[in-house]
């Protein structure tokens, strides 16, 4: 009877300490710098917005954001790496959507699972557009719907790929909009918006980030930006619900949030969350963001989990339209 | 232009956008002449910390890092026989002969000399004729692409030096090894053993380090120290007294600048390739072309004049039309936009002052790295009186190290030294690396653009075909391979004939 009293006491007290402990580490959580792994190389768009984020959340989390960068076939090495990653919440990564879906649901033996994750908040959504040259005879949409309905297949559009965000949007219009075009991929939207100015190819559908400073310029006309909501750097240029009156679902949009390995301490992640929160908050970071020209469109960790969700069972009807 | 000039002037005179270049300048010789660590890496991590700089300053310092680390990989190519950049890869072929004679110096000062001038003339190029060789650029599709590679191709017979059979097998060898990883149009992955790190194939630079740092540890090891004295018979000479040598090549000067300034203009082609061509046509034009691989000066000139050029080519596509040409040029169009500049017209009016500020500075750093390189490079040259005993392993944890950073993957190290015993085997029946190299470089432009254009014109071949024999550029380019195969063979058949009487 003591005996047991001793040991429930002791258990209980072992309980309590753990759990005490836990308590403690999560308040002051984080103690040292917090490493952010990057799924693609140096200098690309990813690693450079996740860089821009690593300066200015440094006030906001109290830590050094540290960025690691696991390059390599098209981010399955740095999720993996992110999904098989310590859950002390000093290990956490950017993460692209749709691409991480597309890397799961395209390839055999993907040795991670999407509830291998937990969300922080997204940041960034980068939106496909549809972009001609400027002397195209494609002044709006409904010319290029019409021309590409006239001619199955023999219209040559550019993009990122194969089996790119940009590629899965381009499908997915197709489907909805009763269309068929030649999807022609090319090593990035650079060059595939490259190919536009030099009259290679009919049409492209690059990100709108990259296209951006050409349609400023004048040298590209964006015809069509699939979101549900315009681009703000390209306010002139109709969502595709404008321009065609269908609604093509965006899920080729390229979105960039912040996860942790499933299994990281509750009070943690949400530490996280608040301190990217602040960070998409602070005004010094929009400034900089906007002259980067790159959009910003916060989501909580419960939003983007939801949102993620959704996205995986729209993805997941298109994919076999990608292999 | 004036106007522009002293406006330029006016904003790099701070001495905050002095130091930025010259910081460029030494980070940059150090970076390139270290293999593994590649300008890319360089300007990518360096981007933050120009954040908080004005722009002039930190555009001067992402442009000195780029010039700067695409000559200082010849050091390492002449002094040790293993490229820091693939840019050097040719001139490696003459460096390290031409070292090995006891004249590491003079080989040295060349390189630098050349890199100088050619870097210059294209900056030259950018400020006064940019905007109508940029549309140059956009003149390149998917046919021209695959034609310019296959062009590239029959360089494979200059860099074989006399052993065209074995410069073929290493030169097809390279295009086998290219065609690792996902196919460029469909996705498929070949090859890859299962592993998604051959995914994107097998990385340039890794394979660079094993190629050639490998078979040189191992025939370190092997071989008693021979030491190298630096002619001691003569007195040494400075660098400087090098410079009239250089400059005496006028014609190979201009010509290899010419071929830089053009390959960097087209977008997605690189240093290397501009090297290598520009190294074939100077010993295509040379009086003595068994000369060249058993150091050459003319060789080391004209890869190392041209691979300069190409910088300032890239830069006239991203300056003008906001079109990056590389990875580097792709960094450094994010360190405009952070600064809110926006490539076109506009920088050249609006902007004027920073962008010719830019320009400037580029200008300087292309000066800059000539003294800075030299010093670096004499303190190099020690490098290889150091007892092998000592040199050898460090070369070998430098491989490690040098290829594992590229990725933070550890099976990158396996691929460097597989590649590595690859490079041994060749190098032990003297088969030559760099038609490997370019094998490796170009099939993948090869492959992508060829299936590229096939899928433009949907899948059928008779009109590509077409598309080859109508296409200005095209034309152009088919005459030009045409060429380069009938003098092939002719000199190959003159070869083998006076071996055989």
């Amino acid at each position: 009877m003591l005996n047991s009293v001793k040991t429930t006491l002791t258990a209980l007290s072992l309980t309590l300490g753990l759990g005490f402990g836990a308590a403690a580490q999560a308040a002051d959580f984080p103690q040292k710098p917090v490493a952010m792994i990057v799924a693609y190389s140096p200098g690309g768009g990813t690693d450079t917005a996740a860089r821009v984020l690593a300066k200015y959340i440094q006030h906001h989390l109290g830590q050094r954001l540290i960025i690691q960068n696991k390059p390599g076939a098209g981010g399955q090495i740095g999720f993996t790496a992110l999904s098989k990653s310590k859950t002390d919440g000093y290990k956490i990564g950017f993460i692209n959507i749709p691409s991480i879906f597309l890397v799961k649901m395209l390839r055999d033996d993907v040795p991670f699972e999407m509830s291998d994750f937990e969300m922080v908040g997204n940041i960034q959504l980068d939106p496909v557009v549809l972009t001609v040259p400027a002397d195209s005879p494609y002044k709006n949409f409904a010319d290029f719907a019409k021309a590409a309905k006239a001619n199955p297949g023999g219209l040559s559009v550019g993009g990122d790929g194969p089996q790119s965000n940009n590629q899965l949007q381009l499908v997915v219009a197709e489907d909805v909009l009763g269309m068929d075009v030649n999807f022609v991929p090319f090593n990035g939207s650079g060059p595939a918006i490259t190919a536009t100015l030099g009259n290679q190819i009919a049409a492209s559908v690059p990100s709108a980030s990259s296209a951006t400073n050409h349609v400023k310029s004048g040298k590209l006309r964006a015809l069509a930006v699939f979101a549900d909501k315009r681009y703000p750097y390209m306010p002139d240029v109709p969502t595709i619900r404008e321009a065609s009156g269908m609604d093509v679902p965006g899920i080729g949009a390229s979105m960039r949030g912040v996860a942790v390995p499933k299994g990281v301490d509750e009070e943690k992640r949400r530490k996280l969350e608040a301190a990217f929160k602040a960070v998409v908050e602070d005004e010094k970071f929009q400034a900089h963001i906007q002259r980067m020209g790159l959009p910003l469109a916060y989501m909580s960790a419960d939003d983007f989990a939801a949102y993620l969700k959704e996205a995986e069972a729209g993805i997941a009807k298109y994919s076999d339209l990608l292999k | 232009m004036i106007d522009n000039l002293l406006l330029g002037f006016s904003a790099l005179m701070t001495p905050m956008a002095l130091l930025a270049v010259f910081a460029g300048v030494t980070g940059g010789v150090i970076i390139g002449s270290l293999p593994g660590l590649t300008s890319t890496m360089g300007v990518a991590l360096l981007i933050p910390l120009t954040f908080s700089m004005p722009p002039e300053a930190g555009l001067a310092m992402l442009g000195g890092i780029y010039l700067a680390s695409t000559y200082s990989g010849s050091i390492s190519a002449i002094l040790l026989n293993i490229p820091g950049t693939p840019a050097a890869v040719a001139t490696l072929l003459d460096g390290h002969p031409m070292s090995q004679k006891g004249q590491s110096m003079r080989a040295l000062a060349l390189a630098t000399f050349g890199s100088s001038i050619g870097g210059i003339l294209s900056v030259i190029a950018l400020f006064l004729i940019a905007p109508p060789l940029a549309d140059f650029s956009l003149k390149f599709g998917s046919p021209e692409y695959f034609l310019l590679a296959i062009f590239g191709i029959t360089v494979i017979a200059s860099l074989s030096a006399g052993a065209m059979i074995k410069g073929l097998i290493a030169g097809l060898f390279g295009l086998l090894l290219s065609t690792i990883g996902a196919h460029p149009v469909t996705g498929d992955v070949r090859f890859s053993f299962g592993s998604p790190i051959l995914y994107d194939g097998i990385p340039m630079v890794v394979s660079l380090i094993g190629l050639y740092s490998i078979p040189e540890v191992i025939a370190m090891i092997s071989r008693k120290q021979v030491k190298i004295e630096e002619s001691s018979k003569t007195p040494p000479r400075s660098a400087l007294s090098f410079l009239p040598e250089a400059l005496a090549q006028r014609v190979n000067i201009l010509r290899s600048s010419l071929i830089g300034i053009i390959v960097g203009i087209i977008p997605g082609v690189g240093c290397s390739v501009g090297g290598f061509l520009s190294y074939d046509a100077a010993k295509r034009a040379s009086r003595e072309p068994q000369a060249f691989g058993k150091g050459s000066p003319e060789g080391i000139i004209a890869s190392e004049t041209a691979n300069n050029a190409v910088t300032g080519g890239t830069l006239i596509p991203l300056l003008t039309l906001g079109i990056p040409g590389n990875p580097v040029t792709a960094v450094l169009l994010g360190g405009l936009m952070i600064h809110g500049l926006r490539p076109g017209a506009d920088l050249f009016t609006l902007n004027a002052e920073i962008t010719y500020g830019f320009i400037l500075s580029l200008l300087v750093a292309n000066l800059l790295f000539v003294p800075i390189g030299l010093f670096f490079a004499r303190y190099c040259a020690k490098v290889i009186q150091i007892p092998t005993a000592i040199l050898a392993p460090c070369i070998l944890a430098l491989a490690v190290i040098g290829s594992y950073s590229i990725r933070s993957s550890l099976e990158d190290s396996l691929i460097m030294l597989f590649m590595g015993v690859v490079g041994f085997i060749m190098t032990f029946f003297a088969v030559p690396r760099a038609p490997l190299v370019l094998g490796l470089v170009l099939g993948t432009l090869a492959e992508s653009e060829l299936a590229r254009s096939l899928a433009l014109v949907q899948g059928d071949v008779l009109a590509f075909a077409t598309q080859l024999v109508t296409r200005p550029i095209c034309i152009v380019l088919l005459i030009l391979c045409a060429y380069a195969l009938y003098q092939g063979i002719v000199q190959h058949r003159r070869n083998s004939n006076l071996l055989d009487t």
